[in-house]
């Protein structure tokens, strides 16, 4: 019998990046990137697992404008022909290093990027499916998350936005995973009261904080962050374990800093003469990260040298039964002193694993492993699972927080992004507007109506605040949000008016097609069918 | 010989049409854009959340949005326990209401103000505030970040204008918001709840004060810095 329970959640999210004007568009490739480093690996890593025989229960988030990338034709195909180039870089580069230090670390790449092509065909081009297939296997729990990653406490002055942000993803994820989702992935954990009474109305059982939006709930939490509470409204709400997180993010502590681990920034697009990448990185000319990268961080300094894949391999392991050796230990107290088992909850960016650190799904495969062969003291769970065998929870209001740098709006709200808000709100204040007014509409008012939810949506992705804080590619965000938000006004105008462009509509459509299903009704009062 | 003429104007002709294309065609060539080969900005890479590669120049249009949406309207947000932050927009409309109430006078002698109250636990009608104080606002303002004392309080703010007198009018009046928690509650009174079928909440009294004290002593300071898509320090920065 555990002691105790170790929930991890990896939190899987890209913004909606789709650009069928361009040929090559550089920010697509954030896409491409994520699958290569971080998707493939890990599907790889849970089919060896599962063809082991090791029961382990991870949970998942899967943005719907992730899963709306994942599974859009255009973006396949040129997935696969960005990984059919990189497949012959890696050729060369295992030519190229023949008898030098850095020839393990090519073969490595080859060996991976030609594993990820089967996989890729395996799945027929779609990696929803793959999840799908785990979550079938009962190994994976998928959470779902706002539509378009939207920073949801800024947007509570209106409380249908934020209802249709979650009901759209609530849709969205029953139809590409077969069922509806228990929890969701609140963007960047960030809560205020009020809303879990929406995740209520939409089924949804149950969401994640940051530490202190636990532990800062309006009645102090009896088990800390060990046990999750209850909002009045009946959502359960569960709070993340500090110390778990440190040995994986902490720069100074955690895992991925390691001197044996591949280090980020020595890329050969980089590198490498310029004849010879150019066919590999941006067709401007543009010198970009190909994915292959030959260090290892050596050291805190600039000096590094090359990557042994084998010394990274058993660091891996050595890290993997440190953790859970901390675990261990952490549940052993804990359970010590409290009246039914810990949950240790411990959610990471998916993105973590795979693309910042190289190791991280090798890492969290062999973690898998020792968990079930080396130990019995805790044992792997779901959130839903949890609230299944523990039923009967404390009550209290969450602290509103996120988990952005100070751990409550911040990031999302300073003086780089602050001007969004008026613009947003006035649009969203539109949108249900226009819902309410227009509730019975037909024929291609309604198709306005739909596509206005959508740019609604876009320009609402908390995704271009955060990177207009954090400095690179501010313009990108800027246009994004720009762009979405004069097309919403546009189609207001359009619709309010009756003279809508058709001409112009379906270049919208076809330009930003994601959430076919989407329901503009969402947005109105009434509730919808 | 006879031949030589046909051929000869045939050649003047395709000169003479030559003079006159060639400008044309030549502009035509410049005018196609050059792909501007940039130079990557490299010097600084956060570990965020996404891989950001280097931009390229674009040269795509950005369109621009309304300076004003007529409408009078404001918004109180919160930024965190000691932060809230306003932006406003009041209508020409609603200015010349003001000026042909008061004189125009009005916008000379009195000063722009941020009246915040401190509504918490109370029902605000515009005058049973807890207590208020005023934040002088720039001349063209139509946001700004206001800082307050205490957390985990309610707040409404006013936008007026303040006269030497003391007395204040209001020209808009924000949202109500609440400002979150920064420290464990010091509620221990505690509410439990079965989800099935909701059992009835069972009062209990602290059975094990003692589970606080530890989980407070090995909390200590709880760190709110961790951020998300991490690496705020990481050695890869």
């Amino acid at each position: 019998m555990s002691k105790g329970y170790l929930c991890m959640i990896l939190h899987a999210h890209l913004p909606y990046v789709r650009h069928p004007e361009h040929e090559n568009f550089l920010e697509e490739k954030w896409l491409f990137e994520a699958i290569t480093e971080t998707y493939m690996p890990l599907i790889n890593a849970f089919e060896r697992l599962v063809d082991e025989g090791v029961p382990f229960k991870i949970t998942m988030s899967l943005s719907p404008t992730l899963i709306s990338m994942l599974t859009d034709g255009l973006l396949q195909d040129r997935y696969h022909k960005h990984l059919n180039k990189l497949i012959e870089l890696a050729d060369k580069e295992a030519g190229r290093t023949y008898n030098t230090s850095f020839h393990q670390s090519a073969l490595m790449y080859q060996n991976q990027f030609n594993h990820s092509r089967d996989t890729f065909y395996r799945y027929g081009g779609n990696l929803v499916n793959a999840f799908k297939k785990f979550q079938e296997l009962d190994r994976l729990e998928i959470m779902t998350c706002a539509t378009t990653h939207g920073f949801l406490p800024l947007m509570m002055n209106n409380k249908n936005a934020v209802r249709a942000q979650i009901r759209t993803a609530v849709n969205l994820h029953s139809k590409h995973l077969g069922r509806h989702p228990e929890g969701i992935w609140l963007p960047e954990c960030a809560y205020t009261p009020g809303i879990d009474p929406i995740l209520k109305e939409q089924g949804l059982k149950y969401f994640i904080l940051d530490t202190h939006g636990l532990l800062f709930a309006s009645h102090r939490p009896r088990y800390g962050v060990y046990a999750p509470i209850f909002c009045p409204s009946g959502v359960a709400a569960f709070g993340r374990d500090t110390e778990s997180s440190k040995q994986v993010w902490s720069s100074n502590e955690g895992y991925p800093g390691d001197f044996d681990y591949r280090e980020f920034y020595r890329d050969i697009g980089f590198d490498l003469d310029f004849e010879y990448v150019k066919p590999y990185i941006h067709p401007d000319g543009i010198r970009i990260h190909t994915g292959i990268k030959h260090y290892r961080i050596t050291g805190k300094a600039d000096y590094k040298e090359a990557y042994i894949p084998s010394n990274a391999r058993e660091k891996a392991a050595i890290h993997a039964g440190n953790f859970m050796f901390n675990r261990k230990l952490q549940i052993d107290y804990i359970s010590s002193i409290m009246d039914r088992p810990p949950i240790i909850v411990a959610p990471y960016d998916a993105e973590l694993f795979g693309h910042w650190w190289y190791e991280g799904p090798l890492w969290l495969e062999m973690l898998m492993k020792k968990i079930h062969f080396d130990q019995n003291t805790f044992s792997m769970i779901t959130p839903a699972e949890y609230l299944k065998r523990h039923g009967y929870n404390q009550v209290a209001t969450p602290c509103a927080s996120s988990w952005g740098h100070k751990g409550y709006n911040e990031v999302w709200l300073c003086a780089k992004n602050d001007w969004i808000y008026k613009h947003l709100h006035v649009a969203s204040g539109r949108m249900v507007e226009l819902a309410e007014n227009l509730y019975h509409a037909a024929g291609i008012q309604v198709r306005a109506l739909n596509q206005a939810a959508r740019e609604l949506m876009l320009a609402q992705s908390s995704d271009w605040a955060f990177i207009m804080n954090t400095g690179t590619m501010t313009d990108y965000a800027i246009r994004r949000t720009k762009t979405h938000l004069d097309n919403f006004i546009r189609l207001y105008y359009e619709i309010k008016e009756n003279r809508i462009d058709e001409g112009w509509l379906n270049y919208l459509e076809s330009k930003n097609n994601i959430f076919p299903e989407i329901d503009f009704k969402s947005y109105a009062d009434r509730p919808v069918a | 010989m006879p031949a030589l003429l046909p051929i000869t104007i045939g050649i003047i002709v395709i000169l003479i049409l030559a003079f006159y294309l060639w400008p044309a065609i030549k502009s035509m060539q410049t005018r196609k854009p050059e792909i501007k080969k940039e130079i990557p900005l490299f010097t600084e890479e956060y570990a965020e959340e996404l891989s950001i590669p280097v931009p390229r120049q674009t040269l795509e249009y950005v369109p621009e949005l309304p300076r004003a949406y007529g409408m009078d309207r404001m918004a109180l947000m919160v930024r965190d326990p000691y932060w809230l932050y306003a932006y406003w927009e009041i209508t020409a409309t609603k200015m010349e209401d003001i000026t042909s109430r008061y004189g125009p006078g009005l916008w000379e002698i009195s000063k722009p103000v941020l009246r915040v109250y401190d509504v918490t636990g109370i029902n605000f009608n515009g005058t049973n505030a807890n207590n208020y104080f005023d934040c002088s606002l720039g001349v063209n303002a139509d946001d700004w970040y206001i800082k307050v004392a205490e957390a985990n309080r309610s707040f409404c703010v006013d936008l007026g204008r303040l006269f030497p007198d003391g007395s204040f009018i209001t020209l808009l009046r924000s949202n109500i918001v609440t400002t979150p928690r920064d420290t464990l509650s010091d509620r221990l009174d505690e509410e439990w709840m079965w989800i099935e079928g909701l059992y009835s909440k069972i009062h209990m009294g602290i059975s094990s004060p003692l589970i606080i004290e530890e989980i407070q002593e090995r909390m200590g300071k709880v760190p709110l810095g961790i951020s998300s898509p991490g690496f705020h320090d990481s050695p890869v920065n």
